[in-house]
C-alpha cells in the first residue's frame, strides 16, 4: 500500500498478511470479515491527513500523560514511550465469551494447583505433577507454605498471553499469575483511542472495560480480614525504578488506593500499618504489584531488602490480606503448561478448554525423546522462570550450536522446556510509510467476581513486526493497540465514580499522607528553588562573560565564587588574577552548566526535578507534573545541540526560569493547602532563605563600602531590579539593597518574607498544637525570624554592618539545622532494615 | 544420655534498635532417638508479641518482635533433652545397597517418606555444586559401592582434606568458595558434603544442633565454651536418615543434640532477625552443653 492512499477500505485490501498466518480482517476469499466491516467503514470517513493528525495526537497525549516504561531513568532516553496504533483489534463478543469460559476454567485450575503446591501437595503424591516442578523449582518458597486463604482464591487477578494460531484457534502462550502487568495500559489505550477517534467509537457498540475494575475493587474488598465497612487498601509498588511504575501510579489513582512502597509500611503486633505524618494507620488489604519474593526480608532474606519485615506473619495471622496471595507466581512458569490437561481432567473431570502452546518438559524421558525428534522446529526456554526468560529459537542456531544446546539440556533436562513456534495472526498496523501487517499478542485479564472469574471485555494488544516468537513482557513488541469487543445490543456504561444520588461525606484532608511522600515533596520544593536560584546566577555570569569590556572583573569573580560555593564551578576559577582566566572560564562554563555529573550543579538539580516529581507524581496535579516534566525536558534537550556556547546558556537559563515560574504558578494557584503543599513550601522557603543568606555573605559586606558593580549584581540575581528602580532610581546604595534583600516584608524574595512563611508552616505541622513548649523546629525558625527582625536601619547603614553579617550567619545556619530537624522528626521514620546474622562456630 | 543445653545470644547496639522482627530455631526437635523433656525460651526485654509455629520442615520456630526500642537483647534457650543411641544405621533399608539404587529410588518412587526425602536432592539457596565438587564426590562412590560405605569414606576425606579455620569463612561464604579453599567451620563442611551427595542424586539435609564436648583429661569442663554445631543427615530408606558429622569424622551418636533441619543453613539459623537502628552492634553467643547424671533423668521424669 502506498502512502498516497487513505486507509481506504472499499475494494482494495488494506494490507497483506503472509499466507501462513491467520488474517484477522479478511476471509480466505478476500471478503472483509463481518465484525470488521463497521470499523473499516468508520475509518473510510477519515481523510489520510486527518488520520495522520490523529495518530500524532494519540502519540502526544500518551507522551504528555507520561505513559512509558520507567517513569524516569538514570540515563537520558532509557525511558521508552508507549506507542498506540489507532486501528483497534476487533473481536465479536460471542468469540470473546468463549475465551472467557476457557480462561475461567484455567484460572480455577491455576488456583487449585497453587493451593495444592503450598498445601497438601497431593498432585505430586498422585503423580500428576513431577516433584521436580515443586522441590527443584527455585521459585517454590517454603515461607509461603500454608499462607493461602481457606475460602478465597489465592489468585484473584490473572492474565493470559494469547496468540491466534494459523487455524484460528486461540492459544495461551503464557500465564501471568503473580502480579499481572497491563490492565492499566489497556485502560489508558482505551481512553486515548476513544478520544482520538470518537466518531468510530460512537458508531460501533464497543464493550466498556470499566466494569472490570469495579469487579476488581469488589473482589479485593471481600478479602478484608476484619468486618470492616471501609477496609483500607493500599497498592504496593516496587517503586519508581520499576519499569511498570507508571501503571502502578495510574491504577492507584484510578482505583482510589494509596500508592505505597515497602518502606511506607510497618508491622506492629502482626498487624500492618501505613506510616503517615500523623502516625500509623492500619492497613487491611494490599494489592501487590511488587515481586512476591521481595515482600518480607525477615522470612525471604536479603533478596527482600525493600520489603516489610514481619509482613508474611501478618498474613499468616490473618490480620492483612495480600492479593494475589504470595505463592501464586510459581504456576506462571512455562513448565506447568505441559501438565495442565491431565490435572484438569483429574481435578475437574473435564478437558482443558483453552489449549496452551504445545509444551514439553525435558525432564520427562518420553517428552525429551519427542523434543529430540523435532528439535529444529522448537523454542527452548528455562522451565521455571515466571516471566519467560531466555528464549532460544533452535532454527536460528548453527549446527554445532544446536548440538551444544542439546548437550546442555541433557545434563540438566528438568530445568528446560521446549515449545512449538506459533505464527501469530496478522492485523493492519499504521506506519509512516503506509499500512503494514503486524502480528498480534493479546494479554487478556481475568478478575475474580464472587466465585467465578470475569474476563475484561478488552485487553492489551501488542504488535510484533514479524512472525517469530515475541518476548512475553508487556513492554516488548512494536507498539500497542486498543481491543474492541463488539457488544451485542446496548452497551452497559459503568463508571468508577460514586453514584450521583448520594452526597459524599465532606472532608478537608485525605488522611493518608505517607511520610515518604512528605520527604520527597520537601526535597522537590528545595530543588525547584535551587534550580531557580542557580539559573539566575548562571544567567548573570553568562551575560557578563558574553558582554563587552564594560563588565568589571569584580562582578565576574563574585558570581564565579557564588557558583563555586554551590558546587557548580571549580574553585580554580575564583582565585585572584581571574582576568587572565576569562577566556578559559568562558569556554568551560557552558560545559559545566550542562554537565549532569556535577553534583550540586544545575543540570544535576534539573534531573533531580524529574526524579523527585516522578516519586510524588500522584500527589501533584497532572498539569503540574507535566509542567515539571516539560521544564526538565526543555533544559535537557539543549546540550544535544553542538553549539553549546554562552549564548546558549543564556537562552536555556532564561527558558528554565520562565518554566519554573509557571510551575510555581500552578503550585500556588492549584495545589490544595494540605500537608503535601506545606512540605513542598517548607522546602522552597528553606532553600530560598538559605541561598539568599549565603549570596549576601559571599558579597563580602565587611568593608566600609560595597562596589556598585556587586550591588547591581545582587539586585539582578535577587530579581528586585524593578522595585529598586521605582524606589531609588539608579542610585545604588548598600543599605537600600540590604533592606530589599533582608528586611522588606513586602518583597517576596526577602529573607524576612521567607522566614515568616516558615514560621506559619512550622506552626501548622502535625502535632504542633498538642505540645506544651515550642518544638525544636519552631525554636530554630523563630530564632532566625528574631535575628532578621531585630535589625535596625542603623545596622543596615553601618560602615561595617557587623549585625547584618551576624544575622545572615544565623539564617544560613538556621536553615541547615531546620532542614535536618524536619527530616529527623517527620520524614525519615524508617532507617534501612538490617539483618541479624547469627553465626555457628563448630566444635572442632 | 541426658543433657541440659543453654544457648544464650546477646545483642548489644550502640544506639537503641527502634523496631525488630526475629525468628528463632532454638527448640530441639522431638524425634525418634531424641526426647525433649522441657524447653524454655527467655527473651529480654519482653517482646511485644511472640508466637510459636511449625515451619515447612516440621521444626518449631518462635517468632517475636519489638515495637519499643532496646539497646540490649538477650535470648536464652534452655532445653532438657535425652538422646538415645540409635545404633550404626547399618540396618537401614538402603544402607547396604549400591548408592545408584538409592538415587534411582528417590527419583522414581512416590511413597510419602521417599517423596519427603526427594526434596533434599535439589540445590537450595546455600547449597549448589560444580563439576569439581561432583568429581571429588565420585571418588568415594565408584559404581556399585554401597551407600553407607560411600558416605563414611566421603566424610572421612572431607575431615582429612579440609582445615578447620574459623577465620577463613563467614556465615555467608558460598559453598563453592569454601570447597575451593578447603577451609571452614562445621557449617561449611556440612554444606560441602550435602552438595556432593546431592550432586550424585542422593538426599542430604542440613542439621543444626549441639555437640557434647569433652574437656582435656584432668581439666574441668568450661561452662559456655561450647558452640552451635551443624552436620548433615543422609537418607537411607524407609523412615531412616543417618547423621554424619564431617567436622569430627563420625556418625552422630548420643553426643549430638538435634535442634532443627532444613535444606541448608538458611532454612534453620538459630536466630535471625531484621532490625532498624542500633548503630554499631555486637553479637555474642554462648552455648553450654551439660551432661546430667542419670539420676537427674529419673528425678525429672518422676
Amino acid at each position: 500500500m502506498s502512502t498516497g492512499t487513505t486507509p481506504d477500505t472499499g475494494s482494495a485490501r488494506l494490507f497483506q498478511c503472509p499466507d501462513t498466518v491467520f488474517d484477522e480482517v479478511y476471509e480466505a476469499d478476500g471478503r472483509v470479515r463481518a465484525h470488521w466491516q463497521r470499523l473499516l467503514h468508520a475509518f473510510r470517513q477519515l481523510s489520510q491527513n486527518e488520520f495522520l493528525r490523529r495518530n500524532e495526537q494519540a502519540d502526544r497525549t500518551l507522551r504528555e500523560n507520561g505513559v512509558n516504561f520507567h517513569a524516569f531513568a538514570d540515563t537520558a532516553g532509557a525511558a521508552r514511550p508507549w506507542r498506540l496504533d489507532l486501528f483497534p483489534l476487533v473481536i465479536p463478543s460471542i468469540e470473546w465469551a468463549q475465551v472467557e469460559t476457557g480462561l475461567a476454567q484455567r484460572a480455577r485450575l491455576l488456583n487449585a494447583i497453587i493451593r495444592d503446591i503450598y498445601g497438601p501437595q497431593n498432585l505430586v503424591r498422585e503423580g500428576l505433577l513431577p516433584p521436580e516442578l515443586v522441590f527443584g523449582n527455585p521459585e517454590f518458597m517454603r515461607a509461603f507454605w500454608q499462607l493461602q486463604p481457606t475460602e478465597l482464591n489465592p489468585m484473584f487477578l490473572y492474565a493470559a498471553e494469547l496468540a491466534r494460531s494459523p487455524n484460528g484457534q486461540w492459544l495461551v502462550m503464557a500465564d501471568r499469575s503473580e502480579a499481572p502487568a497491563g490492565p492499566g495500559f489497556a485502560l489508558e489505550n482505551r481512553i486515548v483511542s476513544s478520544r482520538t477517534i470518537p466518531s468510530a467509537f460512537k458508531q460501533i457498540p464497543v464493550e466498556r472495560i470499566a466494569a472490570f475494575f469495579v469487579h476488581l475493587q469488589n473482589s479485593l474488598r471481600r478479602r478484608a480480614p476484619r468486618n470492616s465497612e471501609n477496609p483500607r487498601t493500599v497498592l504496593l509498588t516496587h517503586g519508581p525504578t520499576h519499569r511498570y511504575y507508571f501503571e502502578d501510579v495510574y491504577l492507584a489513582r484510578y482505583l482510589g488506593y494509596t500508592l505505597v512502597e515497602g518502606a511506607d509500611l510497618a508491622v506492629r503486633n502482626d498487624c500492618v500499618f501505613l506510616k503517615t505524618l500523623s502516625g500509623l494507620l492500619p492497613v487491611d488489604i494490599i494489592l501487590c504489584r511488587s515481586a512476591e519474593s521481595g515482600l518480607d526480608p525477615l522470612e525471604l532474606g536479603a533478596n527482600a531488602a525493600f520489603g516489610v519485615p514481619g509482613l508474611l506473619n501478618a498474613v499468616r495471622t490473618g490480620n492483612v490480606a495480600i492479593a494475589n496471595t504470595p505463592g501464586c507466581g510459581i504456576v506462571g512458569a512455562p513448565v506447568f503448561m505441559a501438565f495442565f490437561p491431565q490435572i484438569c481432567e483429574h481435578l475437574f473431570g473435564e478437558p482443558l478448554q483453552m489449549p496452551s502452546i504445545p509444551t514439553w518438559w525435558c525432564g520427562d524421558p518420553n517428552s525429551m525423546a519427542q523434543v529430540r525428534d523435532r528439535f529444529d522446529t522448537l523454542v527452548i526456554k528455562p522451565a521455571f522462570q515466571k516471566s519467560g526468560g531466555e528464549e532460544i529459537i533452535v532454527s536460528d542456531l548453527t549446527k554445532s550450536d544446536r548440538e551444544a544446546l542439546l548437550n546442555r539440556i541433557q545434563t540438566q533436562p528438568w530445568i528446560f522446556v521446549a515449545q512449538e513456534k506459533i505464527a501469530r495472526s496478522g492485523v493492519p498496523v499504521w506506519h509512516e510509510s503506509g499500512i503494514r501487517c503486524g502480528h498480534v499478542a493479546v494479554r487478556a485479564f481475568m478478575v475474580e467476581d464472587e466465585s467465578h472469574f470475569r474476563l475484561m471485555p478488552g485487553g492489551l494488544i501488542r504488535i510484533a513486526p514479524d512472525t517469530g516468537p515475541m518476548q512475553l513482557s508487556v513492554s516488548a513488541g512494536d507498539g500497542s493497540k486498543d481491543m474492541w469487543v463488539l457488544a451485542e445490543g446496548k452497551v452497559d456504561k459503568v463508571t468508577l465514580l460514586a453514584p450521583g444520588d448520594q452526597p459524599a461525606e465532606l472532608r478537608r484532608t485525605s488522611a493518608l499522607f505517607p511520610s515518604r511522600v512528605a520527604d520527597n515533596l520537601f526535597w522537590l520544593g528545595r530543588t525547584i528553588d535551587r534550580c531557580d536560584f542557580l539559573s539566575r546566577v548562571i544567567r548573570s555570569l553568562a551575560e557578563r562573560l558574553l558582554g563587552d569590556s564594560s563588565v568589571e572583573p569584580l562582578e565576574v569573580r563574585f558570581l564565579a565564587r557564588v557558583l563555586s560555593e554551590q558546587g557548580q564551578l571549580e574553585p580554580g576559577f575564583v582565585v585572584d588574577g581571574l582576568e587572565s582566566q576569562l577566556p578559559a572560564l568562558a569556554d568551560a562554563f557552558p560545559l559545566a552548566v550542562f554537565d549532569s555529573s556535577e553534583v550540586g550543579g544545575l543540570a544535576n538539580s534539573v534531573s533531580e526535578l524529574t526524579r523527585l516529581s516522578s516519586l510524588v507524581r500522584d500527589w501533584l496535579s497532572p498539569d503540574t507534573w507535566q509542567r515539571i516534566h516539560h521544564t526538565a525536558e526543555a533544559f535537557q534537550i539543549s546540550p544535544t545541540h553542538e553549539w553549546n556556547d554562552l549564548a546558549d546558556v543564556v537562552l536555556t537559563t532564561n527558558r528554565l526560569i520562565g518554566n519554573l515560574a509557571s510551575v510555581s504558578g500552578l503550585i500556588s494557584d492549584g495545589m490544595n493547602r494540605g500537608p503535601s503543599w506545606r512540605f513542598l513550601e517548607l522546602g522552597r522557603s528553606i532553600e530560598r532563605a538559605g541561598a539568599t543568606a549565603r549570596l549576601l555573605l559571599t558579597a563580602d559586606l565587611k568593608g566600609p563600602t560595597s562596589s556598585p558593580a556587586i550591588l547591581k549584581t545582587l539586585v539582578e540575581v535577587l530579581d528586585v531590579q524593578m522595585t529598586y528602580r521605582f524606589r531609588y532610581r539608579d542610585q545604588l546604595q548598600r543599605n537600600a539593597v540590604l533592606d530589599l534583600a533582608i528586611t522588606d516584608e513586602t518583597n517576596p524574595r526577602s529573607l524576612v518574607f521567607q522566614i515568616e512563611r516558615l514560621v506559619s508552616h512550622v506552626d501548622r505541622l502535625p502535632g504542633a498544637e498538642t505540645r506544651p513548649l515550642r518544638s525544636e523546629d519552631m525554636r530554630l525558625v523563630m530564632h532566625c525570624a528574631h535575628a532578621v527582625r531585630m535589625l535596625t536601619t542603623e545596622d543596615l547603614a553601618a560602615q561595617v554592618p557587623r549585625n547584618v553579617v551576624n544575622a545572615l550567619r544565623s539564617v544560613e545556619e538556621g536553615m541547615a539545622s531546620l532542614s535536618n530537624t524536619l527530616t529527623r522528626k517527620y520524614l525519615v521514620h524508617s532507617g534501612t532494615p538490617r539483618q541479624i546474622t547469627d553465626f555457628i562456630g563448630g566444635a572442632p | 544420655m541426658k543433657y541440659r543445653v543453654m544457648h544464650k545470644t546477646s545483642y548489644t547496639g550502640r544506639e537503641a534498635v527502634s523496631i525488630g522482627h526475629n525468628q528463632a530455631w532454638l527448640e530441639p526437635r522431638s524425634i525418634s532417638g531424641q526426647q525433649v523433656e522441657s524447653f524454655s525460651l527467655r527473651i529480654e526485654p519482653e517482646p511485644s508479641i511472640r508466637s510459636r509455629q511449625t515451619d515447612y520442615f516440621g521444626n518449631s520456630v518462635t517468632l517475636f518482635s519489638f515495637n519499643e526500642g532496646y539497646q540490649k537483647l538477650d535470648v536464652t534457650a534452655t532445653s532438657f533433652v535425652t538422646v538415645l543411641d540409635q545404633g550404626s544405621g547399618a540396618n537401614a533399608p538402603l544402607a547396604g545397597q549400591p548408592w545408584e539404587s538409592a538415587a534411582e529410588l528417590l527419583r522414581t518412587h512416590r511413597e510419602e517418606s521417599i517423596l519427603r526425602a526427594y526434596e533434599f536432592v535439589f540445590s537450595s539457596p546455600r547449597v549448589n555444586w560444580n563439576a569439581e565438587m561432583k568429581a571429588y564426590a565420585v571418588q568415594s562412590f565408584p559404581t556399585g559401592r554401597c551407600l553407607l560405605d560411600g558416605v563414611r569414606e566421603l566424610t572421612q576425606r572431607i575431615h582429612t582434606d579440609f582445615a578447620y579455620d574459623p577465620r577463613a569463612t563467614t556465615v555467608t561464604t558460598p559453598v563453592q568458595d569454601a570447597f575451593r579453599i578447603r577451609r571452614g567451620v562445621c557449617q561449611d563442611f556440612a554444606h560441602i558434603e550435602i552438595a556432593m551427595l546431592r550432586s550424585l542424586g542422593l538426599a542430604a539435609r542440613y542439621v543444626s544442633g549441639y555437640l557434647r564436648t569433652y574437656p582435656p583429661e584432668g581439666q574441668p569442663r568450661l561452662v559456655g565454651a561450647d558452640a552451635s554445631h551443624a552436620w548433615l543427615s543422609v537418607y537411607c530408606g524407609g523412615e531412616i536418615w543417618i547423621d554424619v558429622d564431617p567436622t569430627n569424622n563420625k556418625f552422630a551418636s548420643t553426643d549430638h543434640i538435634t535442634l532443627a533441619w532444613g535444606r541448608d543453613y538458611s532454612d534453620v539459623p538459630p536466630l535471625s532477625g531484621v532490625f532498624i537502628g542500633g548503630g554499631q552492634h555486637r553479637l555474642t553467643v554462648s552455648v553450654d552443653v551439660l551432661p546430667l547424671p542419670s539420676k537427674d533423668v529419673i528425678r525429672s521424669k518422676s
